[in-house]
């Protein structure tokens, strides 16, 4: 049975935290009373400081990328739990700035409320705020899920475009309306051949048959609604591609950017060849494949998968993708 | 001579009292809420609350001996709603724990704006503006079994006494309409929160966290308090 190497599951956590601080130490700083991260550097230019959190387990986000030309501020919450609003108070209001913070924000009820109450003490302290709601998970594109689509990949392009635009010192307004379009224009699909590790009982969530994928899942060990055989890559791609393409909005043109993140405990060899995958089928589709970004970036702990994520370019969105950044763990 | 509730207007006294009722009366009910969050949600919510309430008491104990309160006027209507608004928001865990946190948070903000001392109108405004920003954060309306069920008719209770009624008066009110509203959630689904996982589990049992809300405007008073048994059985 696999087991987490730690010394308990309580240090899990706080051990990594005071781990990732020091050994990013040149970028980021770690506030033990209230439980945040920030950057040491942000542009001069910037006049809105951007917030994300969430539970831990999905490294490396959202600590990973706090730096210039990303994220401000970054709250871990305990495993794949929301971070408490005092954390996302505590830290919007130390990156505050001339024109307020913005929440970047997973649709999950506990980030949900918990951004939310935060949002409710700044304004009564007087500091504008704004929430960006990140919804691209496919899988829960459904009129029976009351609650919408999971915020999943496309956090780490919105993360990367908002910042580089913030960067140019763009306003509240300006960056929710950016942000909201690049979400609108970005799905994510995710499968999994076998579960996360259950840090507490050292215990898979879930089990799967042989040769079975679970298709749908999310980055908190959700089971998805249904299962697919195990077929060759270039099938599963391509099933995949023609869901996500066919739910992108018409208006978006015919190029896209894709990201191809790990779930967690998939190997960089399986990853690049499902990027091949990827390019052959949106190829043979006739969509043009403007950019990709292959690695772990949105993990479920230890899950055993991958999901693809396809946003509709534009030639804006690219000149940000295309922005300097330096954070711990943006690669470009 | 210490400050008396007085007829029309609630004095730094009268609002201590109250919160200190509140704590009294969430830690004798707290063996029922929290068989209640048991049957549909997940069993916290008695401890949090009671957890939430010894904090603000030791918070009252600090604002009577002359601790700091931020930039508020310690002597001040609000400062013991302040004071509960902190230990809510910061320290209590969940969800409920903070959103209790935003109704003191608001109450504080309308009795410290008010002329002194604030009377009906600012106890409307609060709760008014506390039900919305509850309402903004948990999405819930009334009928999803929430604690917005009883806090949304208080507010609309206090809203229809006269701005200048007796704060007295305008508190028995609503808590009336909140308790009202707390029953009200017995045969209802739950539309939001943990126990709408709980299906029609949720169904038989009022929410806890609409029965706190009514038990905070009871406890407004040491004669209303007795209308703050709990319909568990």
């Amino acid at each position: 049975m696999p087991q987490y190497f730690r010394d308990s599951p309580e240090s899990l956590v706080p051990d990594a935290l005071a781990g990732f601080a020091a050994a990013h130490a040149d970028l980021v700083a770690y506030n033990p009373d209230h439980g945040y991260f920030r950057t040491r550097h942000t542009a001069p230019t910037r006049r809105v400081g951007l917030v994300s959190g969430g539970g831990s387990g999905h490294e490396p986000l959202h600590s990973g990328f706090l730096g210039t030309g990303m994220l401000d501020a970054a709250c871990p919450g305990r495993i794949f739990a929301s971070p408490h609003n005092r954390q996302i108070f505590e830290a919007s209001r130390a990156v505050a700035r001339a024109d307020g913070v913005l929440h970047i924000v997973k649709n999950y009820t506990g980030d949900r409320i918990n951004f939310g109450i935060a949002a409710e003490r700044l304004a009564h302290e007087g500091i504008r705020c704004a929430r960006l709601l990140i919804d691209d998970d496919l899988a829960t594109d459904s009129d029976d899920i009351a609650v919408g689509r999971r915020g999943t990949g496309a956090t780490l392009i919105v993360e990367k475009i908002l910042g580089a635009a913030a960067d140019e010192g763009r306003g509240l307004e300006d960056l929710v309306a950016l942000g909201t379009d690049v979400t609108r224009r970005a799905r994510s699909l995710a499968v999994a051949a076998a579960a996360h590790t259950t840090p507490q009982s050292g215990t898979p969530a879930f089990t799967l048959p042989d040769n079975v994928l679970e298709f749908g899942v999310g980055i908190h060990g959700e089971r998805a609604e249904g299962t697919t055989p195990h077929a060759p890559l270039g099938k599963l791609v391509e099933t995949m591609t023609d869901q996500l393409l066919a739910a992108l909005p018409d208006s978006a043109g015919s190029r896209v950017l894709a990201l191809v993140n790990g779930l967690g405990s998939i190997t960089s060899l399986e990853l690049y060849g499902i990027r091949h995958a990827v390019a052959k089928a949106l190829d043979d589709r006739g969509v043009g494949l403007d950019r990709s970004l292959t690695g772990t970036f949105v993990s479920a702990l230890d899950m055993r998968g991958f999901s693809l994520t396809l946003f509709a370019t534009d030639a804006e969105a690219l000149r940000l993708w295309d922005a300097p950044a330096r954070t711990p763990a943006w690669p470009l | 001579m210490p400050d008396q509730p007085g007829p029309k207007g609630l004095t730094h006294t009268a609002v201590m009292d109250w919160m200190t009722r509140f704590a009294a009366t969430v830690r004798s009910v707290e063996p029922e809420l929290t068989a209640l969050d048991q049957k549909a949600g997940d069993g916290d919510f008695g401890a949090n609350l009671v957890t939430g309430m010894d904090g603000v008491r030791r918070a009252l104990d600090a604002l009577a001996a002359g601790a700091g309160n931020g930039e508020r006027d310690r002597r001040g209507p609000d400062a013991p709603l302040d004071a509960a608004a902190r230990v809510f928001l910061d320290d209590v865990g969940g969800t409920s724990g903070p959103l209790f946190g935003l109704l003191f948070q608001e109450l504080a903000d309308a009795l410290g704006m008010a002329a002194a001392p604030p009377g009906t109108a600012a106890l409307a405004l609060g709760t008014a503006a506390g039900a919305a920003a509850i309402q903004r954060v948990g999405e819930a309306e009334v009928g999803d079994k929430t604690m917005v069920d009883a806090l949304v008719p208080a507010a609309r209770a206090l809203a229809s006494c006269e701005p200048t009624a007796d704060p007295a008066h305008a508190l028995h009110v609503a808590a009336v309409a909140a308790h009202r509203g707390a029953r009200s959630t017995t045969d209802l689904r739950a539309r939001r929160g943990r126990a709408s996982y709980t299906g029609d589990h949720s169904r038989g049992v009022p929410d806890p966290g609409a029965l706190a809300v009514a038990l905070l405007f009871a406890s407004a008073h040491a004669e209303l308090t007795s209308i703050g048994r709990l319909p568990v059985s």
